[in-house]
């Protein structure tokens, strides 16, 4: 073997290392600096008191909740529509690949909207139009549209992996369509809008650009009252004003508490999905 | 009553599958075209001068967005520059040299950077990254640590695992029996690699490149933190790299910015933030459908051997 | 035939030794060196996946310049057999490999050995033909590119030598630059043949290469190996025992034992032996559901 060929084949799986070495240090820097940095500010005084002095002082009480009730919101507005639109395309649309491959297209390209957009629809909706002022629901149902696609994919995925022969079973008894959706598709994929929540909450979590114009302010807001004029606080534009900020120390150490914060709860959502995902995976193999 | 005729029963489920399927388009269009409405001002005032004008100055009514695409477009070559090579590496190493289960760990060790909010990169890039340019650009001496390129090498890791995980997802779908074969002739794994999986692989690569750059276009947080937000940094010379050096602006970093709010009492003004909007969806589509295009194509041809007539 | 007959008996060990003279036509002339020492050795080799153990103490001997086939049930380890010889078993996750095999005298498995180069000594087709998304010109070249700069000229003189000695080369010869995938199956299989023989392997392995193929493909693969064996050496994994009585010249029989479940060597033998033996008649009913003795 000519020794050309010899050092390509050494070469080529050490670069390929070098590179996921590079991805990996990547990861174990973000992390570790932020367990480093914020680990020492989290105690439970931290998690369940007000902010004080611009966040050099308190906790991130309010900016928790609001994030929950954000998400919480988002998941409500998602859901129907997701399932609607989940149904639809498998068991509906099954004889119209044309159709299928539109809707498929459709949330393709709403998954891809840049979460800026979003925001901007927002203020010209809610702001403009309704004149809501800031309102925790605007924020919710811009969240909620975002994490659509999220939720159905992750749906339609499960859908289409129901074994044919259950609705040809159905079928051969008898029942309805509307009564094989009922008895078969949706017993048998629940799980994919399960996941698909959790990825959608873990998603929603994190983000600030729909928020920043219609919901978020930096303090003043404790729990909401009513919808307009309700404005919450939250954890990513918490962090967001803060990061620009950066000369405070101390609220610096603050800033990488609710970082960590954040990423923890994100990180939880996501890991709760892992185990229903990975058993998809499983399932794909027997059918 | 004939025993199998056919009782009227209220298709609820079908009726109301079809209203929310009807009303999110609805709601999808209605929203587009009011971004549309709103943009027209602009357009009546400016016309194309909103892409090709070089200056952005709202007291006089200066609307030129060409510097804000020539940010976004530098933002976006470094970050993919950066970005591809290294997802294809790493996506190489996971597909086809790695057994299954260090294959897992790598695969949810990157995945893990997806994780991460934008935020937190942003969060990151201003108390590091910047630090970090602005020591290493010393030589050049750059006004800050805040530039196009922090911007675009902040942007290159929030990418990676989206670009990693649909190239290993393209290798894989290379079936093995071609690899299988090219090893019996006497090719290395490395030769298997470059020259059947890769090639084969390619369409589906490059779909990832362009969803990642669809991604890269379309982030505000993390960019608006660290490109600097000057605006008219357009450099004369297009080959001169200073502009990269130096602070800049975005697409996404003015839309995020303060002025989208100071735009709301002018209503020339106000559309015009809508018109960079509009602007950036239509790069992100651009790119979106190249790659939805891409997709389509790989799928088409996934298996090559043929039943073909005798 | 006697000079076969003692080939024949000193290449089995603790087999039925070949008695009656051998019919089957070998008709090479065996150089002195060759007579003594066997192509291919494969001494005690057992294989397991896993927790399964997929053969068992495996021995045989092939010769130079004949057809060996290896037959017997499915799931018997005929094909993991056939991966050994040329180390493709090591693709395999969770394979185990004990025992020796020796090529040239050399053991395969020694570290220093270079499993790539083995592969382009010790070629392979597989049962499902598997072309190369390229022209069909391209594909002949494929293998052989790696190992040696060709000029153009070398490179086309190559490609119809590699495609007449695969009996392809008046079915293609006008379109070499077409991709190869619009071929029909037993024309890619024969390409996959050229490709493999352009490398000029000493031993060609072939699993079950005509079970995709219709009756007319599988004939002309079958003199294509009765053409092939002059100059090469064949191994040929085949569950047609028809196959095996047309084509081979000595028959090891493969079948999952009992007690284990693994492959393990039943008999060994030269061809006409094998098929008047007991053995064989107990392998030909458990096989006559899926093929007919023709």
């Amino acid at each position: 073997m000519t020794a050309s060929r010899r050092l390509i084949r050494f070469l080529l799986p050490s670069i390929a290392a070098l590179c996921a070495m590079f991805a990996l240090t990547a990861v174990i820097f973000i992390l570790g600096v932020l367990l480093v940095r914020g680990l020492g500010s989290i105690d439970w005084a931290f998690l369940t008191s007000d902010t004080r002095s611009a966040g050099a002082e308190g906790g991130i009480l309010y900016q928790i909740l609001g994030t929950l009730i954000l998400i919480a919101t988002a998941l409500a507005v998602a859901a129907p529509p997701a399932l609607a639109i989940g149904l639809t395309r498998v068991v509906f649309l099954r004889s119209r690949p044309r159709a299928a491959r539109v809707v498929d297209a459709l949330l393709h390209a709403l998954n891809g909207i840049p979460s800026i957009v979003f925001g901007i629809l927002g203020l010209l909706i809610f702001l403009k139009f309704f004149d809501w002022g800031k309102s925790w629901l605007a924020g919710g149902i811009l969240l909620g549209v975002m994490i659509l696609p999220t939720l159905t994919v992750s749906l339609v995925e499960r859908l289409a992996a129901v074994p044919r022969k259950y609705i040809e079973a159905a079928v051969g008894l008898g029942l309805t369509r509307e009564q094989i959706i009922t008895a078969v598709w949706l017993p048998q994929s629940w799980s994919g809008l399960l996941t698909g929540s959790l990825l959608g909450l873990a998603r929603a979590a994190g983000e600030t650009a729909p928020i920043l114009f219609v919901t978020a302010v930096f303090s003043g807001a404790t729990l909401p009252t009513g919808i307009r004029d309700n404005p919450v606080l939250a954890l990513p534009y918490h962090v967001f004003v803060l990061a620009q900020d950066s000369f405070n120390d101390d609220a610096r150490a603050n800033l990488w508490g609710a970082a960590l914060v954040l990423v923890l709860l994100v990180a939880c959502f996501n890991l709760a999905a892992l185990p229903l995902r990975l058993n998809l995976h499983e399932e794909s193999r027997h059918v | 009553m004939a025993p199998c005729a056919k009782l009227y029963r209220p298709q609820w489920i079908l009726w109301s599958c079809a209203f929310g399927v009807a009303v999110t388009l609805a709601t999808l269009l209605a929203a587009l075209l009011m971004l549309v409405w709103q943009s027209l001002p602009v357009f009546a005032h400016s016309g194309v001068g909103l892409l090709t004008g070089t200056d952005w100055y709202y007291p006089e009514q200066i609307f030129g967005a060409l510097a804000m695409i020539y940010g976004t477009a530098v933002v976006s070559l470094v970050a993919l520059v950066l970005a591809v090579p290294l997802a294809l590496g790493a996506a190489v190493l996971s597909a086809e040299y790695l057994p299954p289960g260090p294959r897992l760990a790598v695969k949810s060790g990157i995945e893990m950077l997806a994780g991460v909010p934008s935020v937190v990169y942003g969060l990151i890039g201003v108390l590091f990254l910047r630090e970090w340019v602005y020591k290493g650009l010393e030589p050049f001496d750059p006004i800050s640590g805040d530039s196009l390129l922090t911007a675009g090498l902040l942007l290159a890791v929030m990418i990676l695992p989206t670009i990693t995980t649909l190239c290993d997802d393209a290798l894989r779908s290379v079936p093995a029996a071609q690899r299988a074969a090219a090893r019996g002739l006497g090719l290395t794994r490395a030769e298997a690699v470059l020259h059947i999986a890769l090639p084969q692989a390619a369409p589906g690569i490059l779909a990832a490149a362009l969803l990642g750059l669809g991604r890269a276009l379309g982030e505000t947080v993390a960019v608006f933190l660290v490109v600097g937000r000057q605006d008219g940094q357009l450099p004369g010379n297009p080959f001169s790299l200073t502009a990269w050096i130096s602070p800049g602006q975005t697409l996404t970093s003015k839309l995020g910015g303060p002025e989208t709010h100071i735009a709301f009492g002018d209503p020339l003004h106000w559309s015009a933030m809508i018109g960079l909007a509009l602007l950036l969806l239509l790069f992100v589509g651009v790119c979106l459908a190249a790659a939805w295009g891409l997709e389509r194509m790989m799928r088409r041809s996934t298996d090559p051997v043929a039943e073909a007539t005798p | 035939m006697s000079e076969k007959n003692t080939i024949a008996h000193r290449a089995t060990e603790g087999t039925e030794i070949c008695g009656s003279g051998c019919g089957s036509s070998s008709a090479t002339s065996v150089s002195p060196c060759e007579k003594n020492s066997p192509l291919l050795r494969v001494r005690n080799l057992s294989v397991s996946i896993g927790k399964a153990a997929i053969l068992d103490n495996i021995s045989l001997e092939v010769p130079h310049r004949t057809v060996f086939g290896l037959v017997g049930p499915s799931g018997a380890g005929k094909s993991t057999l056939l991966r050994c010889l040329n180390r493709m078993i090591e693709m395999t996750p969770g394979a185990r490999v004990t025992g020796s095999i020796h090529f040239h005298g050399q053991d395969i498995f020694a570290p220093t050995f270079d499993s790539d180069v083995l592969r382009t000594r010790i070629g392979m087709i597989f049962q499902q033909p598997v072309v190369f998304p390229t022209s069909i010109e391209r594909n002949v070249l494929f293998g052989i590119r790696r190992l040696r700069r060709l000029s153009r000229s070398e490179g086309t003189d190559l490609v119809e030598k590699s495609l007449h000695e695969a009996a392809l080369w008046d079915e293609v010869k006008d379109r070499l630059h077409a991709s190869a995938q619009v071929l029909s199956i037993g024309q890619q299989q024969r390409l996959c043949l050229a490709r493999t023989l352009a490398t000029d392997p000493e031993i060609i392995l072939m699993d079950e290469p005509t079970s995709a193929l219709d009756a007319r493909s599988t004939e002309a693969i079958e003199s294509l190996i009765l053409r092939l064996k002059t100059e090469r050496t064949i191994v040929l994994v085949t569950h047609n025992l028809g196959q095996a009585r047309r084509v081979t010249d000595w028959v090891g029989c493969l079948c999952p034992s009992v007690s284990t479940g693994a492959g393990e060597m039943l008999e060994s033998a030269c061809c006409d032996a094998f098929f008047g033996s007991e053995t064989c008649r107990r392998v030909f009913r458990t096989l006559a559901d899926d093929e007919t003795l023709s």
